[in-house]
């Protein structure tokens, strides 16, 4: 959880789009919403948009026209909070952060191919004896970001039995991706970036390395999530299928260059 | 607010504890409170200096119990704590215990967790920063590695580096921080910290139970919406109201933690939901019912500690211990059927 310190978001503000983007009145788009008959749905559906026809207020009073729920899972101390405050606030405040108990949640509202799409991100305590806890919530998760600490080894050697854990709770069709955060500090890197991209390979699982702390790919992370999201839930008959692997290699950018 | 130079402002932006105020803090609104609550400190001081005249030692009883929940002066907090809670009994039989476990050879793993969070327990507070002088992080680490190893069962839980900090706040000394870890994980919290969570899981049911009896709109509202009970409370429970409440109220909730039992949190948490129950009923989605829970633990009714903790012996209605005894069975066995 992030500090009192930290810099507020940037505040609503998002004008209430009146006239929907085209994609949202295309057919074949389930107005499933309700009730799943799941105790920790989050009232958003399964595998679409929360507005069928209209534009929904978030609570934050913020328009979107679809919502989904994303994860971040790792071990204790990759980063993940950090990595959701760099986001959803553009901050990264060295020595500002506590660590996670339990489990919270934010909403950043983005705009993807002139869609508006609500981004629910679950931060979760990294201990182990937490994840019987956090349990109950993968199951609802559209997408899940799982991260490892470039700087810290075993939380790169527990990415296995993350995957297991994620296989057995979350939905089969969950978006995965796998980031190898806290790329900055470059000194204490003790796993490469090759390691990453073969593990992530073998599980045919997106990778890419981070930094929450330059904020390098931390944006894209999410906007590649919701892309492929969007595309799952509202696919236009002549548009071609989003390829979540191609943009991500396309986009990424090393940790060598200047920040995204 | 700018950083003011001279010391006297200096000393108001870091509270009597070593916390940076936020940058939002309300120093008006506080200071209003704090000049009545003066009054009630200096009256419970001489009572209270009234009451140990002479001896250093308490029985529990009924006046000791009601001076409690009026406030234990800040200079007796930790001897009180000691004695009502039993650790100091412990400690004076197990004398160099502490400082044993410090010698043991260490597991590496535990070592691992707890280090990990060493920059992560209260950075907001100077006493915890790495130029500290004394810098607390060693006391934290020294008392959560000894318990570690005193209780395997338990290891390190996150949430522990918290209460550790706040008892090493208020003890200033690492051993009887130590002893009344232990009194709280092992004899006041029923099982919160051990790797199933069983304890934690069992009360946070138990709440949701309590919360059907005597706020039952609010039930109502959470069942609703599929708000399981563990999303909106579950730090209230494992960190004991830290960060969730202001310091000052803590600490006069932990006075009666340590003489009534685990009971008080329950009394706490009832009147926060039932003080604000229509404020509560406002909300219409899941995310805004968890908005609402973390909006109700803050503002003048927490921060006016004095009045908060009247409250909690009235509001909530009557709690025995019998009560909820009954429903921690219940609501346990319903979690292992559950699996």
């Amino acid at each position: 959880m992030s500090r009192k310190k930290a810099a507020r978001s940037k505040g609503g503000g998002a004008a209430p789009s009146a006239a929907l983007p085209p994609a949202a009145q295309g057919p074949g788009r389930a107005a499933a919403a309700g009730p799943r008959g799941s105790a920790t749905a989050p009232e958003l559906p399964r595998n679409g948009g929360a507005a069928a026809g209209r534009p929904s207020l978030s609570s934050s009073g913020e328009f979107y026209d679809l919502a989904f729920k994303v994860m971040l899972v790792g071990d204790s101390g990759v980063g993940k909070t950090c990595l959701l405050v760099r986001f959803k606030d553009g901050a990264f405040l060295a020595g500002s952060f506590i660590s996670t108990v339990g489990i919270d949640f934010r909403n950043k509202v983005l705009t993807v191919d002139g869609v508006k799409v609500k981004l629910q991100i679950w931060d979760t305590a990294g201990q182990e004896r937490f994840r019987s806890v956090t349990h109950a919530y993968y199951r609802d998760a559209h997408a899940l970001l799982l991260l490892y600490d470039v700087t810290n080894k075993a939380s790169f050697d527990n990415i296995q039995a993350w995957l297991t854990e994620i296989h057995e709770y979350a939905q089969q069709d969950v978006v995965l991706m796998l980031l190898g955060n806290k790329v900055d500090s470059a000194q204490d890197r003790v796993v490469k970036r090759e390691d990453g991209e073969k593990l992530a390979k073998e599980y045919g699982v997106p990778f890419m390395e981070t930094s929450a702390k330059s904020g390098l790919n931390v944006e894209l992370a999410f906007t590649a999530i919701a892309k492929e999201l969007k595309h799952r839930s509202m696919k236009l008959p002549n548009e071609p299928k989003f390829k979540l692997h191609d943009y991500v290699k396309k986009e990424v950018r090393g940790s060598g260059c200047c920040r995204s | 607010m700018e950083r003011r130079e001279d010391g006297r402002d200096w000393a108001y932006r870091v509270d009597p504890y070593g916390f940076e105020r936020p940058d939002d803090f309300d120093y008006a609104s506080y200071e209003a409170f704090f000049s009545r609550y003066l009054v009630v400190l200096t009256r419970r001081a001489i009572k209270w200096s009234k009451l140990l005249k002479g001896n250093n030692n308490i029985q529990k009883s009924i006046k000791v119990k009601r001076y409690i929940r009026k406030g234990i002066p800040n200079e007796h907090r930790a001897l009180i704590w000691m004695i009502v809670s039993g650790a100091q009994t412990n400690m004076e039989q197990n004398p160099g215990y502490y400082h044993r476990l410090l010698e043991e050879e260490k597991n590496d793993k535990l070592v691992e967790a707890i280090k990990t969070d060493m920059n992560r327990t209260f950075p907001d507070n100077i006493k915890f920063r790495k130029t500290a002088d004394p810098c607390l992080q060693h006391a934290l680490y020294n008392v959560l590695v000894a318990y570690g190893h005193h209780n395997k069962a338990v290891g390190y839980c996150q949430g522990m580096n918290f209460i550790a900090g706040y008892l090493i706040l208020i003890t200033k000394n690492e051993e009887e921080s130590f002893w009344l870890l232990d009194a709280l994980i092992g004899r006041i919290l029923p099982d919160y910290y051990s790797p199933a969570m069983l304890g934690l899981k069992t009360d946070q049911e138990v709440l949701g139970e309590l919360v059907k009896m005597k706020v039952p709109a609010v039930a109502e509202l959470m069942e609703r919406h599929g708000v399981m009970w563990t999303l909106v409370v579950s730090r209230w429970f494992i960190c004991l109201f830290i960060d969730i409440l202001p310091v000052e109220t803590v600490l006069r909730i932990w006075d009666c933690l340590f003489y009534e039992g685990s009971k008080i949190i329950f009394r706490v948490a009832l009147t926060l939901i039932k003080q604000h129950q229509a404020f509560i009923l406002e909300a219409t989605n899941f995310p805004d019912i968890c908005d609402k829970f973390k909006q109700i633990t803050k503002g003048t009714f927490v921060t006016e500690c004095h009045s908060f903790m009247q409250k909690i012996f009235t509001d909530p209605g009557s709690l025995s211990m019998a009560t909820i005894n009954k429903l921690r069975e219940t609501c346990r066995e319903k979690l292992l059927s559950q699996g």
